[in-house]
């Protein structure tokens, strides 16, 4: 497996952009905060751990047993929103590649099919619409991550078991997954109620929690494509 | 019953530790953490000497650390950051068993795979001539962790919990800062600097009160003594003659330096090293900033200078203008702990060589005693008093034989000090019956008195098959419904090894992300 490449006029000069591929391998995606609304009407919003901080991200989940988008098939991304991580999932900001882009060559976003990002090498306005879109959604997870960091100085977070009943006997967990704790919510003075409020947390909290009904969802496709079915989703 | 203190029925309400080094602290924030979470009405003031310097040993633990840090109610990130520690997920014996090159074995935290369910020993024993390798790798994953420097645990999870069992190693000045910080600006226990000059005694014995030498008097209704070495109420007040054991462990000297790292990004050693020597044996043990090495050794085998050549030589020329700082030892334990309404918590109840970071974890088990069930009366106290000293003499009794095992076991001929271990006239009586039955019989619950023993048959099991016991357990029907039993846990253990050997972190990477982002707390 190879890392993130700068994105170079020479060596990618064949290389197309194909959005209807974004996010088919991945299990996961992590969220800007102006995406919580947009995401939700898809996908449950919980949050894990950064393997590398500890800290936890906000994510749309997109998989339950199998290592697969249950999102993308037919040949697109079957969802009314696509998490704009998944779409730019095959990019990285990099100061030493064309319009400070960096590709990661083993995304299934990049390929021979799709829009071209360079023509006659010199490169499309592709790349510089992606880089501008990279920019805003860092900036949007940021935000995201601000907002989640004040739920953890509260206390607000709670591990999330998710156990599916598959049919035939079997049990499969998911691990790993926190939501909001909503008891530790109501349980909040006042004060603190309206401080959250007033900042804007309060309301992306009910979505999230809300949003976590969307694993019926992802049991119905899940049940579409692979067998054996997932018979019951519990949530703890 | 009669009423022999004459104190009656009176409320225990004022409880005075005396010292403050790590016995000191844990002893105080372990009580005022638990008369808070209790509603209880105690006050916990620590009187600590401005001109006592603290010892500081002990800066390895016990797994049993976590649950005292948990109970105090210091976070994990707190603990990581403010006292340089790291993870030990174990010990590693060099040259124990015969002094060649290759001699070590590992005594992990880990119980064997299944240990709630079977008993690998026999079926590890005959698996031997096919290939089972090391007791301890066939049975656990840990040796390989340790092997392969990797963490306990990694960034995402919860505190106090991982991916193996753990404890630590940490800088025990600073561990006694962080609790007396977290003991007087959290748990509200009263700190009072002075020297302490007379005790007043009621007319029952009890202590009634310390009078400084400043002429401040602290009274109260029960007191820890804490003052170390100097045992100023166990020993001092009470005169409870103290038991040695020098015929048994022979270790009467240690010598310890403090040894940078060459870089800031040396691997840390996530378990303890415990290099066997001529006359004893050197600890190894890392921390974030520094190893601490440490030579423990009898003087009546090799001379100081010796002793401190033999540290110098190990540490390498990166400690050649460090200074060496000596400790005495004299080992052994009180006969009595709890005298009328004082008892003794860390060395002023016993001190012995630091071979498996008992210090420690002796201070949070009598705090365990202590704290979780403080008596509520004076009266209630005689009976706690007796119910502790038995278990404690227990507990003393069972350590000394468990350090004897490491020696006896040797078949090191190649210096006196080896020689005179395995001597029949320095092995406890206890010890040497369990040997002779643990030839036929692998260690297991049923051959220890007490419920909770310090050191249960897991711990036996690693140091005997680790150097190599000559035992001949009764052959196993490779047929037999156990032996397919044993053959899932190995197999389970070589997946769960793989598995981690993929993804476990680095040791210092874990150490540096709990540094740096701290654990999430849910």
């Amino acid at each position: 497996m190879t890392g993130p490449v700068p994105l170079c006029p020479t060596a990618h000069a064949a290389l197309r952009y194909d959005r209807h591929a974004a996010g088919a391998t991945r299990r996961f995606v992590r969220i800007g905060l102006s995406e919580l609304a947009f995401a939700a009407a898809d996908m449950p919003l919980c949050l894990a751990k950064d393997g590398q901080t500890g800290r936890f991200n906000l994510i749309a989940l997109m998989a339950l047993v199998e290592p697969a988008n249950l999102f993308v098939f037919g040949g697109g991304f079957q969802a009314t929103y696509v998490p704009r991580a998944a779409l730019l999932g095959g990019f990285r900001l990099h100061d030493g590649g064309v319009e400070g882009l960096a590709i990661d060559p083993a995304d299934p976003t990049l390929g021979e099919t799709g829009e071209p990002l360079f023509e006659q090498g010199a490169p499309t306005p592709l790349p510089g619409r992606i880089r501008t879109a990279l920019t805003e959604v860092i900036a949007d997870m940021q935000a995201a991550q601000a907002l989640v960091d004040r739920y953890a100085a509260l206390r607000l977070i709670r591990s999330l078991p998710l156990s599916l009943q598959l049919a035939g006997g079997g049990e499969h967990d998911l691990a790993g997954l926190y939501t909001i704790d909503e008891a530790a919510m109501r349980a909040l003075p006042d004060a603190a109620l309206i401080a959250l409020h007033r900042a804007d947390a309060l309301a992306p909290a009910a979505v999230m929690a809300a949003s976590l009904a969307q694993t019926e969802r992802l049991r119905q496709l899940h049940n579409a494509r692979f067998a054996p079915a997932v018979d019951r989703v519990t949530l703890g | 019953m009669s009423d022999r203190t004459g104190a009656g029925d009176r409320p225990v309400r004022r409880v005075v530790v005396v010292g403050g080094g790590s016995a000191g602290w844990i002893a105080a924030c372990r009580l005022a953490a638990s008369a808070g979470r209790t509603g209880g009405d105690v006050a916990v003031t620590l009187v600590e000497s401005r001109n006592v310097p603290t010892i500081g040993v002990g800066e390895g633990t016990w797994p049993t650390m976590r649950n005292t840090l948990a109970k105090i109610g210091i976070t994990e990130t707190d603990f990581i950051r403010s006292c340089d520690a790291a993870f030990k997920q174990g010990a590693r014996f060099v040259g124990w068993t015969d002094g060649t090159p290759g001699d070590a074995y590992y005594h992990p935290l880990n119980p064997p795979a299944g240990a709630t369910e079977i008993d690998m020993a026999p079926h590890w024993l005959h698996g031997r001539e096919k290939g089972a390798g090391d007791f301890a790798d066939w049975v656990d994953y840990q040796a390989m962790l340790c092997d392969a420097g990797l963490a306990p645990k990694s960034i995402v999870m919860p505190e106090y919990a991982g991916h193996a069992n753990y404890a630590y190693h940490l800088d025990a000045g600073k561990f006694a800062t962080l609790l007396r910080d977290h003991g007087v600006g959290v748990l509200g226990v009263e700190h009072v600097l002075g020297d302490v000059a007379t005790p007043r005694m009621t007319d029952h014995g009890d202590i009634a009160a310390l009078e400084l030498a400043d002429g401040r008097v602290v009274e109260g209704d029960f007191f820890v003594d804490c003052t170390g070495f100097a045992a100023l109420l166990i020993g001092g007040v009470y005169e409870v003659p103290f038991r040695r054991c020098g015929d048994i462990l022979f270790a009467d000297r240690a010598m310890a330096l403090q040894l940078p790292y060459e870089s800031e990004d040396d691997a840390i050693t996530c378990h303890t090293v415990a290099t066997a020597q001529d006359a004893g044996w050197i600890w190894d043990i890392g921390l974030w900033t520094r190893r601490g090495i440490g030579h423990v050794y009898s003087s009546a085998h090799i001379s100081d200078d010796a002793a401190e050549a033999a540290l110098r030589r190990y540490a390498g020329p990166g400690g050649d203008a460090l200074n060496v700082r000596r400790i005495t030892i004299d080992a052994g334990h009180r006969t009595r702990f709890w005298q009328n309404n004082c008892v003794a918590v860390g060395l002023s109840a016993g001190f012995i060589e630091p071979l498996e970071a008992s210090a420690l974890m002796l201070i949070e088990t009598s705090m365990d005693a202590i704290a979780d069930r403080l008596p509520r009366t004076r009266a209630a106290m005689d009976v706690m008093a007796r119910q502790f000293n038995a278990t404690f003499t227990h507990h003393w009794m069972r350590i000394i034989e468990f350090l004897k095992l490491h020696y006896v076991l040797t078949r090191r001929t190649d210096t006196e000090f080896w020689r005179d271990n395995v001597a029949a006239a320095s092995i406890p009586d206890g010890l040497r019956e369990r040997l002779e039955l643990w030839r036929h019989h692998s260690p297991g619950p049923q051959d220890f008195d007490h419920a909770r023993e310090v050191f249960s048959w897991p711990s036996y099991q690693y140091i005997l098959h680790g150097m190599g016991f000559a035992s001949a357990y009764p052959r196993v029907d490779p047929a037999s419904p156990d032996a397919a039993t044993a053959q899932r846990f190995a197999a389970r253990n070589a997946r769960a090894k793989d598995e981690l050997r993929a993804r476990a972190p680095r040791h210092r990477d874990v150490l540096r992300a709990i540094r740096e982002h701290g654990l999430q707390r849910v």
